[in-house]
């Protein structure tokens, strides 16, 4: 169980990450910028060197299957893309203030996935409904979705702390955040990609549920917080395209939005349905 | 709609439902009942939850229909006026959509040019014949509507493209549209059924899971092999049937079905759902002889099948086998034929100890229930052959294709509406002091960012080549 070692040591090379680019923040030093930076990647191909093992071992075991099966390959992948994007998203703004709000996620997600006792790192064998080649593209589709949710979440709040600033007060961290008309406009870029994603997991989801249990939609409660964070969104990008809402309002309704993308993924398992599967 | 636009302005139906804001009331609306239809288990569930409420919570819930919400008249009536809404506010934007489709604006406009920003334009040496030749060239390379026009000795350019991005959002609203008449046609003209078939066994009626009716169907269905693999945890590894269709007592197809793979006859899909097992017709039993020294005969007897006895003394058949009854366990019934005298029956008990601890006093000492009471044999039951059976979801949908289209389109559009944008772009060439000037301008619907970028790269070529 190499990989799930891996995993766990990843889970402290994102928390250094956090810290280092929270320092980056208060001390203003470039070089805690670039050490965060580097930090992330390493967690990051750390993370993907683990999944591919994870991988290859369940190969070994006989089952075979890509680890997108359970909570806690679940839980990984969703670190995983969400490292992924900030990092494009760092590249391709080329600015860092957004890590110190996004890798929190991403290492409470793998703390979670490592060290809760409810949460099992086993490679589990597929449960025939499971075998499928849509798994892999549900999975990603949907997983990527939430990502772009999370990250659009990490600028929501970004965009309200940095409403602080106006007061003309100096020194304070916040004043590396960049300003609020371009946090908006990133915003609204992640939640147009999330809210894609999302269309494209539902369908992929729909697809699959159609091949095995013969209905594409049969208001499982997952199925339906799936669509309610689809409306939610839906939502805001009509207030936004058609009404035209800006800044504050839109931060407020992303918030909201990725507390129902994180009820989707964790709450409704407490509620009784088809995707028992990815309660343990 | 003529009625739409009367002479005293807007139809004030109309105007209420071309309102986004109404649309998202209405989206906030359906997201928050949806959290109620999870939170208050559905159809199965609510049996269960329904014993935690009080009386008068029932009835109103019951009278709300929140225990099969997503069915209800006023749910499907949110949804109506969700696509109503959807319906009126497209065609009330379209027009101007099509305006904006249909702009061809004159190539040779100098009202772009103002306010542009001075780096979009430079001077080259070179002569403006030359420069018009090479702009032309590269603006055919990149856009495919190019036009140009010569005025008053300069050049204009007119370029553009992604103008059909204005639609993205129209395919979005048709693809919600199409999706949902895909499910009302499916709901009116398909069904969802299940069967459970044991091996071997064959059924032309499956179970209506909405009215739980049976119902028939056009053909027969013959399960003739199932067949189930575990892993080493004890869990399924994957299960499959053997389904043969028959049309007249003809088969006509065979099908392997497996979980994620299905199969379709005659319109009707089959999805393999479950198995479980029933007791088959056969048992496994142990006769002793009395007084005797020899090893008990074992035989494996089918149901109605005449058997000799040992020694002669005459003949029995199983009679009926339970997997349980009167929760004494497995049993079966023997019916002996002895050579001489009447028929005697009796049941034997797979766990003879524990049936016997379990019965009432009469019952131990009736005949009936006696192993033995045919002298000098006593029967013992070892087991009951088990069969499987195969869980089949049977469903018929003619609405599903259509969903399928809504969904391909409802990416399309997306994928339009959003990273699509129309970008027009103009061009000027114009003799200057120090040679020959050419400005760009540009506007675009959306994406700001990207036609900086097109602008920029278009500069840089136009600087190389001129």
């Amino acid at each position: 169980m190499i990989n799930a070692t891996i995993l766990s040591y990843t889970t402290f090379v994102y928390f250094a990450a956090f810290l280092l680019y929270l320092l980056y923040m208060v001390m203003r030093k470039p070089l805690m910028g670039r050490l965060a930076t580097y930090a992330s990647l390493l967690g990051l191909i750390a993370q993907t060197v683990a999944i591919i093992l994870r991988w290859i071992e369940s190969y070994q075991l006989g089952f075979g299957h890509a680890p997108l099966s359970n909570l806690y390959e679940s839980l990984i992948f969703f670190a995983w893309t969400i490292m992924l994007l900030y990092l494009i998203v760092e590249w391709r703004t080329r600015n860092k203030t957004l890590g110190a709000f996004v890798t929190p996620l991403a290492f409470l997600a793998m703390a979670y996935a490592s060290f809760s006792p409810d949460i099992n790192s086993h490679i589990q064998p597929l449960i025939p409904a499971l075998k499928s080649n849509w798994l892999i593209t549900h999975v990603i589709t949907c997983f990527f979705g939430y990502a772009a949710f999370g990250l659009s979440f990490a600028l929501s709040v970004m965009y309200l702390i940095k409403s602080l600033d106006k007061q003309g007060s100096k020194g304070l961290f916040i004043k590396l955040i960049p300003p609020q008309d371009i946090l908006d406009d990133l915003n609204y870029q992640m939640i147009v990609i999330g809210f894609l994603m999302l269309t494209l997991g539902i369908i992929t989801g729909s697809v699959w549920a159609h091949s095995a249990w013969g209905t594409y939609w049969s208001w499982d409660p997952k199925e339906t917080w799936s669509l309610i964070t689809w409306l939610i969104y839906a939502s805001v990008i009509h207030s936004r395209m058609v009404r035209g809402w800006r800044g504050k309002k839109i931060a407020i309704l992303s918030i909201i939005g990725f507390c129902c993308v994180l009820f989707t993924y964790f709450g409704v398992n407490y509620l009784a349905g088809l995707h028992s599967y990815a309660k343990s | 709609m003529n009625k739409s636009k009367t002479k005293n302005g807007v139809n004030p139906i109309w105007k209420f439902f071309s309102s986004v804001k109404l649309t998202i009331v209405i989206l906030i609306l359906l997201a928050i009942v949806c959290i109620i239809g999870t939170v208050v288990p559905q159809n199965e569930g609510a049996r269960e939850f329904a014993k935690g409420l009080s009386p008068q919570t029932i009835s109103i819930f019951t009278s709300l229909n929140l225990f099969d919400m997503y069915h209800a008249l006023w749910f499907r009536i949110m949804i109506a006026c969700m696509t109503l809404n959807l319906i009126v506010c497209s065609i009330d934007r379209f027009p101007a959509t099509w305006k904006k489709f249909k702009l061809r604006p004159d190539p040779g406009r100098n009202r772009p040019f103002e306010d542009n920003p001075e780096n979009q334009s430079f001077t080259t040496k070179g002569s403006l014949a030359n420069a018009a030749t090479h702009v032309g060239d590269l603006l055919h390379s990149r856009f495919k509507n190019t036009r140009e026009k010569e005025e008053k000795g300069a050049r204009y350019f007119y370029a553009e493209k992604g103008r059909f991005s204005h639609f993205g959002v129209y395919i979005v609203h048709l693809s919600v549209l199409l999706i949902l008449s895909g499910a009302l046609i499916g709901s009116f003209f398909g069904f969802e059924a299940y069967v459970n078939i044991v091996e071997g066994n064959q059924t032309d009626q499956v179970m209506l899971r909405k009215s739980m009716q049976p119902m028939n169907l056009d053909f027969t269905v013959r399960c003739d092999k199932f067949s189930v693999d575990f892993y080493d945890t004890g869990a399924p590894k994957e299960y499959r049937s053997v389904i043969g269709f028959i049309v007249d007592g003809k088969e006509v197809k065979k099908s392997n079905l497996l979980v994620n793979h299905p199969a379709e006859f005659m319109g009707v899909a089959f999805y393999q759902a479950s198995y479980g097992t029933v007791p088959g017709k056969a048992v496994n039993l142990k006769i002793s002889l009395e007084g005797s020294d020899k090893k008990p005969y074992s035989v494996i007897a089918e149901m109605g099948k005449e058997i000799s006895l040992p020694e002669g003394k005459g003949s029995f058949q199983v009679a009926d086998v339970r997997a349980d009854i009167m929760r004494l366990g497995p049993a079966a019934l023997i019916s002996i034929k002895p050579k001489t005298g009447n028929l005697q029956d009796f049941w034997i008990f797979k766990n003879y100890e524990m049936a016997i601890k379990k019965m009432p006093a009469p019952m131990i000492n009736s005949p009936k229930f006696n192993p033995s009471s045919f002298k000098p044999y006593t029967f013992s039951l070892q087991g009951i052959e088990t069969k499987y059976y195969t869980g089949l979801q049977v469903n018929r949908d003619p609405g599903v294709n259509i969903v399928w289209a809504g969904c391909f389109f409802m990416i399309a559009g997306l994928f339009a509406t959003f990273f699509m944008s129309h970008q027009r772009i103009w061009v000027r060439i114009e003799r200057s002091a120090r040679g020959t000037r050419i400005s760009i301008a540009g506007t675009a619907n959306k994406n700001p960012v990207g036609l900086e970028r097109e602008i920029e790269k278009l500069l840089g070529h136009m600087k190389d080549i001129s």
